[in-house]
């Protein structure tokens, strides 16, 4: 089980999540459930110090008022980095996680010792539109995210016709991690339009994890993240969807270990 | 009180094939310009009748990309009605402010409809409608933040001499000067509709203007979020006048009781499960969280989700019937919720043009005096039995 702290950082409060054994790894969270340790954290944790912030505006982290742009949270990370006295560390990052952990590589590649997206959003085909993440109903949402509708978490999902069903804090858990979702990425959607051509400047070692049926970002992305990414390498885990860490977390896990000690 | 005829100026010819949302995704290939051109025309022909039946005013409002209501630019309607009413009030309600940028152009164009008018506009200023946002692109998390500011410019482009800068966190201009300034001195009314958010009251009271309830709901929430507005006014060291409040509705008068459901029970239908559904959709971050529940949780207290004519005639959703029926209902119910401001919906979804005329005839000879003659303040502690 995880440690939980609470660190200050340019007058915001983090939430933070520290666990296992090894060097510092920085885990970014998406929109959905891995914003709290669950067992694909737990298998990390067996090889590295797996150091779980929640962004700003999710969890009990604060400060989601100073946050308007992506860039905002890309700065928040290198001062967290900071007080934590990492001067770089590997970085996982999921969906939206993943999107900040590329900026992060981008903007400051001398902070990013190895990267990991995993179903990052951030970059933007015309050809192929990212989900529709804020105007989807549960049940939309849990087909676009998950490949197994029977797992748990997209069950749950699927049963939900109106709001009023879900437990109120768990609903407003969820409000507001939409809200600071919707605060970075409602417009332009999910993506940087900047990024993609910033991308050339990445130096860390990068993989690239896919879930083969995404329908929130389908795998065509992930290739644009492998063909941009200077030295990158694609992996896809198959029977699985947006969220790797959730619903294939060992084969996750697997994948990171292995790429880590490379 | 006063007695305002309210339209939304709908699309009358959703093909009875279609089954999906009336906003956001509705294909706009349904739309069709020649039957639009009659039915703009003919929608504004009924709003201009409305001063010749005597009403006090006539209401307009924004929406866009949607069937339920066809006035993206609400403001070009009023200006239309300035020229061609004398009298009546002109309430905008009212113009999403987000959605302009600068906001100056909402100050300068409520000005012109003002002067044009000659000092008859009422000035509505509102957040937006949740489908607004899928449909322009704007932050919803940003709505309120825009909000407040843009009514704050306009305010001060009306109430200061130009040139002034404004540095605000959403709108940077150097020189802000708009010409012309509005006829009604300070400025016009100011109306701020709402669904029951309680940044939107407590904002409403603490600026001493008017809060037009959002319709279609069971008449408990209006109760509830008129009652909330009255306590937030008292928290301001005040106690709210009735004309600082609204009460939009949905009427229909014929005859007989039997015959004016009869004629209006197809079309509220129409207007409740074809024309409202996706009217409901609440982007993230455009109200807080816990507003944003209560909000959610009103919907089953939503016309959207009634399915029987005895919930409607109960909750109030509409009010119905012969001219007597009308009548002391609508006196009822206005004198319990307290409100110095009553809306009239008369016109609805389908609603042909011959039963609006006559709807709007009936209302204005039997129902419309017995209203007026209630004076501007409704009481709040009437009929106390519908609690």
């Amino acid at each position: 089980m995880p440690e939980r702290r609470t660190v200050e950082v340019g007058g915001k409060r983090v939430r933070l999540l520290v666990g296992g054994h090894g060097p510092a790894l920085l885990y970014l969270h998406g929109v959905g459930p891995d914003v709290d340790w669950i067992e694909a954290h737990e298998r990390l944790a067996a090889r590295f110090t797996v150091h779980l912030p929640a962004h700003p505006g999710f969890a009990e982290s604060t400060g989601i008022e100073e946050v308007d742009g992506i860039l905002d949270y890309v700065l928040h990370y290198v001062d967290l980095l900071g007080a934590l006295g990492l001067a770089a560390a590997p970085v996982v990052g999921t969906s939206l996680g993943g999107w900040i952990a590329a900026e992060l590589a981008a903007l400051y590649p001398e902070r990013v010792a190895k990267l990991v997206l995993v179903d990052a959003v951030g970059l933007w085909i015309d050809a192929v539109p990212l989900g529709e993440l804020f105007g989807s109903s549960p049940p939309e949402l849990a087909r676009l995210l998950f490949h197994d509708q029977q797992h748990p978490i997209a069950r749950m999902m699927n049963a939900i016709t109106s709001l009023g069903q879900v437990p109120e804090e768990l609903a407003l858990e969820q409000m507001k991690a939409m809200e600071a979702a919707a605060r970075v990425g409602w417009n332009p959607y999910l993506h940087d339009p900047k990024l993609e051509g910033r991308l050339p400047r990445v130096t860390a070692p990068t993989l690239v994890l896919w879930g083969r049926q995404d329908g929130l970002a389908p795998l065509a992305y992930g290739e644009r993240w492998r063909d941009r990414i200077p030295g990158a390498r694609l992996e896809v885990i198959e029977a699985c969807g947006h969220l790797p860490p959730v619903e294939r977390p060992e084969a996750f896990a697997a994948a990171v270990l292995s790429f880590l000690a490379s | 009180m006063k007695v305002f005829m309210f339209h939304l100026m709908p699309w009358a010819y959703l093909p009875s094939t279609y089954e999906g949302p009336a906003w956001v995704k509705c294909p706009n290939s349904f739309y069709d310009g020649r039957r639009g051109h009659e039915l703009y025309n003919r929608y504004i022909d009924e709003l201009i009748h409305a001063e010749a039946l005597g009403f006090d005013g006539v209401c307009v409002n924004e929406h866009h990309a949607n069937a339920y209501g066809n006035m993206p630019s609400p403001n070009l309607i009023a200006s239309i009605l300035a020229r061609q009413t004398r009298r009546v009030r002109i309430a905008v309600v009212g113009n999403a402010l987000p959605l302009y940028n600068p906001p100056t152009r909402v100050a300068e164009e409520f000005a012109m409809i003002d002067v044009i008018s000659g000092g008859r506009l009422i000035a509505g200023m509102v957040v937006g409608g949740g489908p607004e946002y899928y449909s322009n692109g704007l932050n919803p998390a940003e709505a309120r933040g825009r909000f407040y500011e843009a009514v704050d410019l306009i305010l001060r482009c009306w109430s200061e001499p130009g040139p002034f800068a404004h540095t605000g966190r959403h709108y940077r201009i150097r020189y802000v000067n708009p010409w012309p300034t509005p006829l009604q001195k300070p400025h016009p009314p100011i109306w701020i509709p709402g669904a029951g958010s309680y940044e939107t009251m407590d904002y409403v009271a603490r600026r001493r203007w008017a809060y037009m309830g959002i319709p279609y709901f069971h008449k408990r929430v209006f109760k509830k979020n008129f009652d909330y507005f009255r306590e937030a006014c008292a928290k301001e060291g005040y106690a709210a006048a009735p004309e600082q409040m609204g009460w939009l509705v949905p009427v229909y008068v014929a005859d007989t009781d039997a015959r004016a459901r009869a004629e209006f029970e197809p079309h509220l239908w129409h207007f409740a499960h074809r024309l409202l559904p996706g009217i409901n959709i609440s982007p993230p971050g455009y109200t807080s969280a816990r507003s944003a529940l209560k909000v959610l949780s009103a919907f089953g207290d939503f016309m959207l989700n009634v399915t029987s004519w005895g919930e409607i005639v109960d909750g109030a959703y509409a009010i119905v019937g012969s001219p007597t029926t009308v009548r002391e209902r609508m006196v009822e119910l206005a004198q319990w919720l307290g409100v110095g401001n009553v809306l009239v919906l008369l016109q609805l979804a389908t609603l042909p043009a011959d039963l609006t005329r006559r709807n709007m005839e009936l209302f204005a000879q039997e129902v419309l005096p017995a209203l007026r003659r209630l004076g501007p303040g409704a009481s709040a502690e009437g009929a106390a039995a519908h609690a």
